[in-house]
């Protein structure tokens, strides 16, 4: 077929579907007696039909028209009626029925050839019919399957795992669980558990910060216009005050495309509280941007209060803490262990990196701040912070070596601008198997040493430098 | 096709948190204003080839996060910038009042030639206007910056910002003041350049690269 005609062909597909929606529009072939039941069946010949039936082609369109019109009457394909002299009553009807009064019948051998063809037609659109619900059969077994592993691992975590989290917590059989994603039912007690609350927050603390921010937000003077003492003040009064209004700024840019956070969204409100009562609960961090980020994800997992609590204490983690107070020279420790992970990793790309001054910094800091919310697309975030939450920091850094391994092919053959675009806005159809296999293969011993080893080696190498 | 291209210079977009940095590169880099805009943590990249004077110049721009605490990080991107965006917002006087503190380390922490453009950003917004127009021309004469009121939202004046701080280095390089070949200058020949020079490693690696933008 040209491709003009495959053109028309896909257009009348569309229509015919949107036709299939408006039932009493189908009533029309109700009028044709001996196709009755084989309304479905003339519908599925425009797709197999048309190529042998060209020069029925506008019939059909005709047709269509018809059925169409109940619709979208303005249709400008309506004009095409007053061209024809008779109107046919459906594809069937057309093919099977005699020619009009008023020109020469059928002869007998092409009345056969047609009604062969149609049978043809018939018995392919059956068999076509057949593939597709075989097709959707299997599609739903998938589903199914995929609902009821979910299900299943739901039941698990319930009744196997989270009732007794202490004792089977550092298990093999718990570990490979949160590497295979937490059903999303069950992520927020998870996460919770893994987290800990090391800080022993209870609820009625995290009220009583609440309550205090607010009283904090009710006695901030009002837009801090003409305030030019502040202008040299060293900033860090000044920057604790324009903290609560950077939360405010910056919920509306946290995950904007959720649209749920945003001012008059359903957790707008929650993502403030809890930002807001860690400024106070910690007024020594206060409020540091990337934190809406790893407060909104903890929200759509879990209810406020315990989001706080998880909150408080993921950030209360060691390398959490040299972040978010922006301890450059520990941050660069970070980075420095990293990269000896990474250049026995992945030499190559690791010396092309080094070629053009691509430092781990440049794409680490997004990374880390905000946990992959920010860079990663969030069902697959998540799966990061499942084995995060239970594996700390060195999952955050073997994450980010899976994912340049992942990418490694592209990677070595970019420049620094594109390397550096790239990274800092990764694409949005990663394959959460191919980056978790990548992530695997990453190997997290260097010449015998864990991350844990190595890093507190560059820590002691940091203390000596500053000594001395 | 492979753009070549005579210089690249390294730009910095600086200034206060909200004022509207990414915006302003999206606007010159896509020609549309960003309406989902997340926060920038850390620094985001944007590159695009301009003409300016009859030279191809790869601008290779560095996006950086605007909050204070952010500073020690930012910091360390400033070297070797040869331009620089130094963003205020025109509704918020608090984002003016800094731009002494950011222009100090823009001077100190780049090359102390680097070329600085004041940019008053979201001028769209005239009705909630806190900073007028002559307060900060006064304050980008006594600081010997250029100066455009900008809006991200309409792209008015977003690319001649661009183009302004881009133009004025040429300036300075053909007139002799900047010096290409010095250490940390920000600019390097691209392939296109009719200088045949020895170039550093690293840049070697960057112009032989095709550029998509």
């Amino acid at each position: 077929p040209s491709p003009g005609l495959q053109g028309l062909f896909t257009k009348r597909l569309k229509d015919s579907r949107s036709v299939d929606q408006r039932d009493p529009g189908w009533k029309l072939f109700g009028k044709v007696p001996p196709v009755q039941n084989s309304a479905k069946d003339s519908r599925k010949i425009h797709k197999v039909g048309a190529q042998v039936f060209t020069s029925h082609f506008s019939f059909h369109k005709e047709h269509e028209t018809k059925c169409g019109q109940f619709g979208d009457p303005t249709s400008p394909r309506q004009s095409v009626r007053k061209n024809l002299e008779f109107e046919p009553l459906s594809t069937t009807a057309l093919i099977l029925e005699d020619r009009p009064a008023n020109l020469p019948a059928k002869p007998a051998e092409e009345a056969q050839k047609h009604r062969q063809q149609y049978e043809e037609m018939v018995a392919q659109a059956k068999k076509r019919e057949l593939k597709e619900a075989q097709k959707r059969r299997k599609q739903l077994e998938v589903r199914c399957k995929m609902e009821e592993s979910i299900g299943n691992a739901a039941l698990t975590w319930n009744q196997e795992i989270l009732p007794k989290w202490h004792s089977v917590c550092a298990s093999r059989r718990v570990r490979d669980l949160c590497w295979q994603g937490v059903p999303p039912c069950v992520r927020g007690k998870v996460w919770s558990l893994a987290v800990g609350n090391e800080l022993n927050i209870t609820h009625e603390l995290f009220n009583i910060c609440l309550s205090r921010a607010r009283e904090k937000w009710k006695s901030l003077p009002v837009p801090v216009a003409a305030d030019t003492e502040s202008q040299d003040a060293g900033f860090p009064l000044a920057d604790r005050e324009a903290s609560l209004e950077l939360i405010k700024l910056d919920i509306s840019r946290t995950f904007p495309n959720l649209c749920i956070f945003q001012q008059g969204g359903p957790y707008h409100d929650v993502l403030h509280s809890i930002l807001g009562a860690y400024t106070c609960y910690r007024p020594d961090v206060g409020y540091v941007q990337g934190m809406s980020f790893i407060a909104a994800v903890l929200i759509l997992n879990m209810d406020t209060a315990d989001a706080f609590i998880a909150f408080a204490n993921l950030l209360n983690k060691p390398c959490q803490m040299a972040f978010y107070r922006v301890d450059h020279s520990l941050m660069l420790t970070y980075f420095a262990a990293f990269e000896v992970f990474f250049e026995e990793n992945l030499p190559k790309l690791f010396a092309h990196f080094k070629d053009n001054k691509l430092t781990p910094d440049i794409y680490l800091i997004d990374w880390i701040f905000t946990l992959y919310s920010k860079s990663l697309p969030l069902d697959l975030a998540c799966r990061v912070w499942d084995v995060f939450c239970q594996d700390g920091d060195e999952f955050l850094f073997r994450s980010a070596l899976g994912i340049l391994r992942l990418y490694d092919d592209i990677l070595t053959r970019m420049d620094f601008i594109h390397n550096a675009q790239f990274l800092t806005r990764l694409p949005e159809d990663i394959s959460a198997d191919e980056l978790f296999n990548n992530i695997a293969a990453i190997n997290m011993q260097s010449k015998n040493k864990k991350w844990a080893q190595v890093l507190f080696q560059m820590l002691l190498y940091l203390e000596g430098e500053s000594c001395s | 096709p492979k753009i070549t291209y005579n210089f690249l210079f390294k730009f910095l977009v600086i200034g206060s948190a909200g004022t509207g940095k990414s915006c302003l590169l999206h606007q010159f880099i896509e020609n549309k204003f960003k309406q989902d805009s997340n926060h920038t943590i850390g620094v985001e990249f944007g590159s695009r080839v301009v003409n300016v004077g009859g030279k191809t110049v790869k601008l290779q721009i560095w996006d950086t996060a605007g909050q204070e605490r952010f500073r020690s990080v930012t910091r360390s991107y400033y070297r070797g910038a040869a331009g620089a965006l130094l963003v205020y917002d025109i509704t918020s006087r608090e984002t003016y009042n800094a731009l002494t503190n950011w222009l100090t380390d823009a001077r100190t922490l780049a090359s102390p030639n680097i070329v600085i453009i004041l940019c008053g950003n979201k001028k769209d917004l005239d009705a909630d206007r806190e900073v007028t127009f002559l307060e900060a021309s006064r304050f980008a004469q006594e600081n010997e910056l250029m100066f455009l009121e900008t809006s991200a939202l309409t792209g008015e004046n977003v690319e001649e910002a661009f183009l302004k701080c881009a133009r004025t280095i040429l300036n300075k390089i053909e007139s002799g003041e900047l010096d290409p070949e010095r250490m940390g200058s920000g600019i390097q020949y691209g392939d296109a350049s009719l200088r045949q020079l020895r170039q550093p490693r690293g840049s070697a690696a960057q112009t032989k690269q095709q550029c998509n933008c």
